[in-house]
């Protein structure tokens, strides 16, 4: 804002941000972008809404039709360097970008989750010059997807366009890694192409060193590539029967994209929806051998029928996120070695959701707002080097970062022994044509590298910040 | 009630006025006066008691409408009682309730005063109790929230509780940069009227306290006959700058960025324009009727009328003529007493019960009389062309009702001292809507120093409750909240 400029205000680089819709998404977004220190305005058609948000975050809020040009100028669209468009309609959030970037210069973000575009997202962003379209829908099933690849893990998130994953999972009492330490572990011919980034231990969060002794209960993150990560599961024993059926129980749009995904890798699909013209559409849809069954997911009787304790995974995708709950708890239960993924949407009390041994738990509404807040973090960074990725671990204690480094820099070429680096920070991986692999002290920066940073800091816009 | 966060903001409220006081401490040393290191010393007290609670920031700085409430009104009496010292210990007030009252009234940016003999007092005393104004005009607490980066959301809740008018507005997305653009309009225009009176030959030491009390709305004067003995010049700057002062600030808010015809809309500053221009020609018109003035030129009665329906109409208070029954018809003191009720607008530095929130209450009761024509009709009440939320209406009509009980109480308790009838009524006006001098006994030739010191508290807590729109006080006159003190809930784990 011009205002800004004249007051000298803009000290530290702040993007205006402009949100419409503050149902879930937008709500999580304005709490977490202010907390980065931009501008938010919030629009949306709800006073009580705007006005809940507005006494809850430091934000601006306006009532009113986001994708009407009035409202528009009113929040500020002209100074706007980035609008995000996240009401309940499709169209509304793509109209509303559209015309944003006719009014003003910035960019657009889009939430679109009806499947009916999901093959034309690509051309839809290119055709209406929107920097991001985003189906929370989709990513939710990736995510499910890449967590049942690794029964073990808690989390699974693809770094380098998938060549590696960083996963998360608990170490159970008497495993062989118990009160190993972290050199013994390095320099351990089967477990040397794993990388331990990041250890929760209670309330703490570790970003060990060699002297790190790990301990049952741990829960430990470590970055690797999917193939290392697979054959260190087998060595630790943790290797498990592959996930071969997965019963999906709800069928709505997450269940159609986690089918089509697992029926591509070859996991046998069995859904469960209560509405039949629903399930007649799934079916329509949906390759044939996945297994449509009508009925209510929630009733005993039908799982035991369908045979629940038989399936390799269960994943309850209803709306009802307390259902979901119960039924992983419920599965687990019948089932003591199942894989359980929850789906939890609305609820908040993640400490308690955390406490309840649910195994996996997907939030997709903190995966929206995750991968949007990537963008923001990349756009507000200069020239040198790009945020291509940025996960948070351990609530938002500790970060991933992945950064493309491309151009000269005066750190390039220097061996990491020698470069003055932060504390509590962790160079996990470099992507080089195409290939990951973990680097040592004697390795470096080269242009080009995709760099995969692990860090307790928050705010890292540049690989530049990474220097102590 | 999260008090360890309240008792954190209370200790930078000390530092700030801490570091406020060491202003007087300069004007004493140019002018050689000893009373000045009572400032100092005070000063550097309350920093050291600021110091101390700010060394420890709470973890948990959760701040919900009540903190917001509780602080605020806390803010406000610790900014009175830590002022007032000063005047004590250097013999200018020497009794603490009226320190306390004098104080109380400078913050609030009442101008009511206890002292019969302004021009005894030092010069470091003089500009202290100006400068009060200037502080508590566009609040403490807003300048603590320019001034201090507090990450986390919530802190809206301060502002809403500092900040007049039924609802407040954000100008820009932070309320950091709201609070600094508030303060830099608000500075901005102070020094413009300090080089306007400057240029008008006013002695500069008079000239920063004028412009300091015109800029809060205050209304304290440097000599016993506020302004009259300035002047017309002076009197008309001052006059104009009230007027100013009295307008919303997003007014000037829209004219920096450029938005000329969204700010000359707004309805408020329209009807604030509008009112002083009719209550100016009543004026006129009556005293010209009256015979008392006929020697006195146009130019001079337009001049005395203005000035006083922009002082009070601004509840600034500073006056140029005693326009107290009979000097003035009773109409023009009618006139004036309404003036008092209505104030300035919402989002200004002025106080009463402000424009938006008269003219809201006028069209509910429009829309009522509508209904009885057409029962099934569906009126919406509209505000700057907007319709207004059914809870700002329900709200506004529950802060005249309790604005009509603290008025009502407090000329019930006023009355103990068996003044006449005028005196008890308009001082109760004079102090709850922040204006300062009242009419008869209290009016503004006159004192506030033959009241009973059980009155001036009274006064002292309608002042403060004026400045906060009443809840933030009366919230402090509940049970619930002194539980809420004394049981912190230090059980909850909080999860970050």
């Amino acid at each position: 804002m011009s205002i800004f400029k004249k007051l000298k205000l803009a000290r530290e680089k702040t993007l205006n941000i402009i949100i419409v819709g503050a149902g879930k998404v937008g709500s999580t977004l304005a709490d977490k972008l202010t907390a980065e220190g931009n501008n938010v305005t919030v629009i949306d058609k709800s006073p009580e809404r705007i006005s809940r948000l507005a006494t809850t975050y430091d934000i601006m809020g306006i009532t009113g039709n986001g994708s009407s040009y009035g409202t528009l100028m009113d929040a500020g669209i002209e100074n706007a360097d980035l609008i995000i468009a996240v009401t309940d309609s499709d169209e509304l959030n793509l109209l509303c970008c559209t015309l944003a970037k006719k009014v003003g210069n910035c960019s657009a973000i889009a939430r679109v989750r009806t499947p009916d575009y999901a093959e034309e997202l690509t051309y839809l962003r290119d055709k209406l010059g929107i920097s991001m379209i985003i189906n929370p829908e989709l990513e939710a099933a990736r995510e499910i997807n890449r967590i049942l690849h690794f029964p073990s893990a808690i989390s699974v998130n693809a770094f380098a366009k998938g060549t590696v994953d960083m996963i998360k999972f608990k170490l159970p009492k008497n495993n062989m890694l118990c009160g190993m330490s972290l050199m013994e572990f390095r320099n351990s011919p089967a477990l040397g192409n794993v990388l331990v980034c990041a250890v929760e231990r209670g309330d703490d969060l570790v970003i060990p060193n060699g002297s790190f002794n790990l301990m049952a209960e741990d829960i430990v993150s470590f970055i690797a590539t999917p193939h290392n990560a697979y054959k260190f599961f087998r060595h630790i024993g943790l290797g498990g029967r592959r996930v071969n059926s997965a019963l999906i129980i709800g069928g709505g749009k997450t269940s159609f994209y986690l089918a089509k995904y697992l029926h591509q890798s070859g996991i046998s699909v069995k859904i469960i929806e209560s509405n039949f013209a629903r399930c007649q559409e799934l079916n329509e849809l949906l390759p044939d051998n996945i297994v449509i069954v009508n009925g209510d997911g929630t009733d005993e009787q039908l799982l035991m029928q369908e045979d629940i304790a038989s399936a390799g995974a269960v994943i309850p995708l209803t709306g009802v996120d307390e259902e979901n709950v119960l039924l992983s708890l419920y599965a687990m239960r019948v089932a003591p070695d199942i894989k359980a993924v929850t789906k939890v949407n609305h609820i908040n009390f993640s400490n308690v959701i955390n406490e309840l041994e649910l195994g996996s738990v997907v939030y997709p509404r903190f995966m929206t707002a995750e991968i949007i807040r990537t963008y923001v973090r990349a756009k507000k960074n200069s020239i040198g080097s790009n945020i291509e990725t940025l996960y948070r671990i351990f609530d938002e204690r500790a970060e991933a970062i992945e950064f493309k480094i491309d151009g000269d820099s005066d750190f390039l070429n220097i061996p990491f022994k020698d470069l003055k680096l932060k504390d509590n920070l962790l160079i996990a991986s470099i992507l080089r044509n195409g290939k990951s692999f973990i680097p040592g002290g004697q390795d470096c920066f080269k242009s080009g590298d995709g760099v995969v940073i692990v860090t307790t800091h928050s705010g890292f816009t540049n690989i530049r910040d990474i220097l102590g | 009630m999260n008090f360890r966060a309240v008792l954190y903001i209370l200790g930078w409220i000390l530092n700030i006025e801490g570091a406020f006081m060491l202003l007087p401490f300069i004007v004493a040393l140019i002018y050689g006066e000893s009373s000045g290191f009572s400032f100092l010393i005070v000063g550097i007290i309350s920093m050291i008691i600021g110091l101390i609670i700010v060394l420890r920031k709470p973890k948990n700085m959760t701040f919900f409408a009540r903190e917001g409430f509780a602080v605020t009104a806390l803010s406000w009496i610790v900014l009175s009682i830590f002022g007032c010292i000063p005047f004590i210990i250097n013999g200018d007030i020497p009794v603490f309730t009226d320190a306390l009252f004098e104080t109380a009234s400078g913050f609030t940016t009442t101008g009511a005063s206890i002292l019969n003999n302004v021009e005894a007092l030092s010069h470091a005393s003089l500009f202290w109790r100006s400068f009060t104004h200037w502080l508590g005009g566009m609040g403490v607490l807003v300048f603590l929230l320019a001034l201090v980066p507090m990450t986390g959301g919530s802190h809206m809740n301060i502002m809403k509780a500092e900040s007049p008018g039924p609802s407040v507005d954000k100008l820009l997305p932070k309320v950091r940069q709201t609070a600094f653009v508030l303060y830099a309009i608000y500075f901005g225009l102070t020094a413009l009227e300090l080089i306007f009176l400057i240029a008008g030959k006013m002695p500069v030491f008079d000239a920063i306290t004028t412009a300091v009390g015109t800029a809060g709305t205050g209304g304290f004067g440097i000599k016993s006959d506020s302004m009259a003995s300035y002047s017309p010049y002076i009197q008309w700057v001052v006059g104009v700058f009230m007027m100013l002062f009295g307008i919303n600030f997003t007014f000037y808010f829209l004219l920096i960025i450029k938005k000329f015809r969204q700010a000359f809309a707004l309805e408020e500053v329209r009807k604030y324009i509008l009112l002083i221009i009719a209550a100016t020609a009543i004026i006129i018109i009556s005293i010209m009727r009256s015979g008392a003035f006929i020697e006195m030129p146009f130019t001079d009665k337009l001049r005395h009328a203005f000035f006083q329906v922009s002082s009070i109409i601004t509840t600034t208070g500073f006056s140029t003529v005693d326009y107290d029954y009979p000097n003035w018809p009773l109409i023009a003191n009618i006139v004036i007493v309404a003036l008092m009720f209505i104030g300035a607008c919402a989002g200004s530095t002025g106080g009463g019960i402000k424009v938006s929130r008269v003219s809201i209450l006028f069209k509910t009761v429009k829309k009522e009389l509508t209904l009885f024509f057409h029962p099934k009709r569906v009126v919406l009440i509209k505000f700057d062309r907007k319709p207004v939320a059914h809870e700002t209406i329900r709200t506004t009509n529950v802060f005249i009702m309790a604005y009509i009980f603290v008025f009502v109480a407090s000329v019930f308790l006023v009355s103990i001292d068996n003044f006449d009838f005028t005196t008890s009524f308009t001082s109760v006006a004079a102090t709850l809507n922040n204006i300062g001098p009242g009419l008869s006994n209290a009016g503004p030739t006159e004192s506030f120093a033959a009241f009973s010191h059980f009155s001036k508290y009274v006064m002292i807590f309608d002042m403060i409750a004026g400045r906060l729109e009443l809840y933030p006080m009366l919230i402090l006159l509940t049970p619930e909240f002194w539980k809420s003190v004394f049981s912190p809930n230090r059980g909850i784990r909080v999860y970050k």
